[in-house]
């Protein structure tokens, strides 16, 4: 059911000896520096990293709202040179249309693919009962709690049926309590829905519940420092003695890192 | 999610403070030196009414409220189409700032006003020319709000977009413009009343009807009921028309509109 890396299989996302350098007139500023990494179909992989390390521009490559300064960026076998909708992102902010209700949001995608109404309809609202947002199908975002509307930012981005999933800490701004509620939910709603999955964190906790791999990171400029199978049947337990051992290895593996 | 439409309270307090301001009127106007030049307030709202039947010129009040309404609603119209245009072109597109915004920056600063005799020169005393002034006047609002508009764009909702597989025109139609929509509709509330204010300018240099020109007839006859009979419809037909603004606002712009 779930594919560690197969060694047999083509990968779905691969980043090949992807550097990301900005240039300005006076300094050089170098936020990735020679990452490579395969991520298999279905798989869940979270980046993990310090605070201000290059995980979201990791994500943006993939995404193709940059650009590497130089490797190769590939998705389904093809080169990322633009945005487009075989790639869906999770945004921290969510990023919803607040001048589109619940519904408008999650069928946003269909509808500028020229998806029919009736179909897309049906399409958006079963991703939207799969979130557990039935009954706010009319509201507008600025209605919405925290969690809820990253849950229509979830919706949104599974209703437009990408190859790969991008999470760029979507959990990031919200509060602990409703951070577990959301980790629990993402859980189930990926077991329900399988997608390959890139989930970005600084949290080792959301680390360890969510990935089939964790790819640590080091400081900018970016590179992979460590990768983590983590092989625990899920749902995880928080406090499992065998997930709190891989919560210390990361932990362990980051402190000299910095 | 249900607003409350009708609020007793402030209805009461409405009432009261128009009513204030009818007994203050007519006090003044009865027991002080101010009633020498001033009519009271009795004497206006008779004349009100009397003109509803009673022609002043060539037309009862209705006429030339009308007159006057549409010379608003064709100027600011075209206006506001054009104004959004523009503003939207030069907040999205750089070569359009580069172009644009300094004539605009330009001729922002002069008000209608300063344009009558240049427009009467080139379009005559004409209604061409009061749709022109009142559009003027409704022009740069509406273009400099659309701009500030479409500058403030989210990126990330177009990013968003982007990702979403939308075309850059649905991205024009579905992203930018409901983003602006807020800023757009600030921006008519202020040009609708600079077109009142510049059609009664335009209408007190000939014209032969008109509320402005029922006012300039007022002060020439040294009539000054008919002057603030002119004043009181004015007012009336203005607050009319921004709670007509305002009551689309929340319709289109409900999303932006905070719970409270």
């Amino acid at each position: 059911m779930e594919h560690h890396g197969g060694v047999n299989k083509t990968p779905i996302i691969s980043l090949d000896h992807v550097s990301k350098t900005y240039l300005s007139v006076h300094k050089t500023n170098e936020v990735v520096r020679d990452v490579s990494l395969d991520v298999q179909e279905n798989e869940f992989v979270v980046l993990f990293g310090p605070g201000q390390c290059g995980k979201t521009t990791l994500i943006n490559l993939i995404a193709g709202l940059q650009l590497p300064t130089s490797g190769e960026v590939k998705v389904d076998g093809k080169t990322v040179t633009a945005p487009g909708p075989d790639r869906g992102v999770v945004y921290q902010t969510t990023a919803l249309f607040p001048f589109c209700t619940v519904m408008g949001n999650v069928e946003f995608g269909p509808k500028s693919r020229g998806v029919p109404k009736k179909q897309r309809r049906e399409r958006a609202q079963y991703f939207i009962d799969l979130v557990g947002l039935q009954g706010f199908e009319k509201s507008f975002p600025n209605r919405l709690s925290g969690g809820m509307r990253q849950r229509v930012g979830i919706a949104r981005a599974y209703a437009n049926d990408p190859k790969v999933m991008l999470m760029d800490e979507p959990f990031g701004h919200l509060d602990a309590q409703t951070r577990y509620m959301m980790e629990e939910e993402l859980e189930k709603i990926w077991q329900k829905e399988k997608r390959t999955v890139v989930f970005v964190t600084n949290n080792s906790e959301e680390a360890v519940y969510l990935a089939d791999r964790i790819i640590i990171l080091t400081n900018t400029p970016t590179r992979i420092k460590h990768e983590i199978k983590v092989d625990l049947p899920r749902p995880r337990v928080y406090s499992d003695p065998a997930f709190l051992e891989i919560r210390r290895q990361i932990e362990e593996i980051c402190d000299d890192t910095l | 999610m249900k607003k409350k439409r009708f609020d007793p309270e402030k209805t009461i307090y409405a009432v009261v403070a128009i009513a204030c301001f009818f007994v203050l009127w007519w006090f003044l106007t009865t027991f002080t030196p101010v009633k020498n030049t001033t009519p009271d307030p009795i004497a206006v709202l008779k004349l009100l009414f009397e003109s509803f039947y009673t022609p002043i010129g060539s037309k009862v009040i209705t006429g030339h409220l009308l007159v006057s309404l549409r010379r608003v609603l064709v100027g600011f119209g075209v206006a506001t189409v054009l104004g959004i245009i523009l503003g939207i072109a030069m907040g999205t597109s750089k070569w359009a700032s580069a172009i644009f915004k300094p004539i605009f920056e330009l001729l922002r600063p002069i008000p209608p006003i300063a344009w009558i005799s240049l427009v009467i020169l080139f379009f005559g005393i004409g209604e061409t020319s009061k749709y022109i002034l009142c559009g003027i006047g409704a022009f740069t609002n509406v273009t400099l709000n659309a701009y500030t508009g479409a500058q403030n764009v989210d990126p990330e909702l177009v990013g968003c977009a982007r990702m979403l597989g939308t075309s850059e025109r649905d991205i024009f139609f579905r992203v930018v413009l409901p983003s602006c929509t807020p800023q757009i509709f600030a921006g008519m509330q202020v040009a609708l009343s600079t077109s009142w204010m510049a059609v009664l300018a335009a209408e007190m240099v000939g014209a032969q009807e008109g509320c402005g020109w029922m006012i300039q007839r007022g002060s020439d006859t040294l009539n000054i009921t008919l002057v603030m009979v002119g004043m009181i419809v004015i007012g009336l037909v203005g607050m009319l028309l921004a709670t007509l603004m305002r009551a689309i606002e929340r319709r289109l712009c409900s999303w932006n509109i905070m719970e409270g």
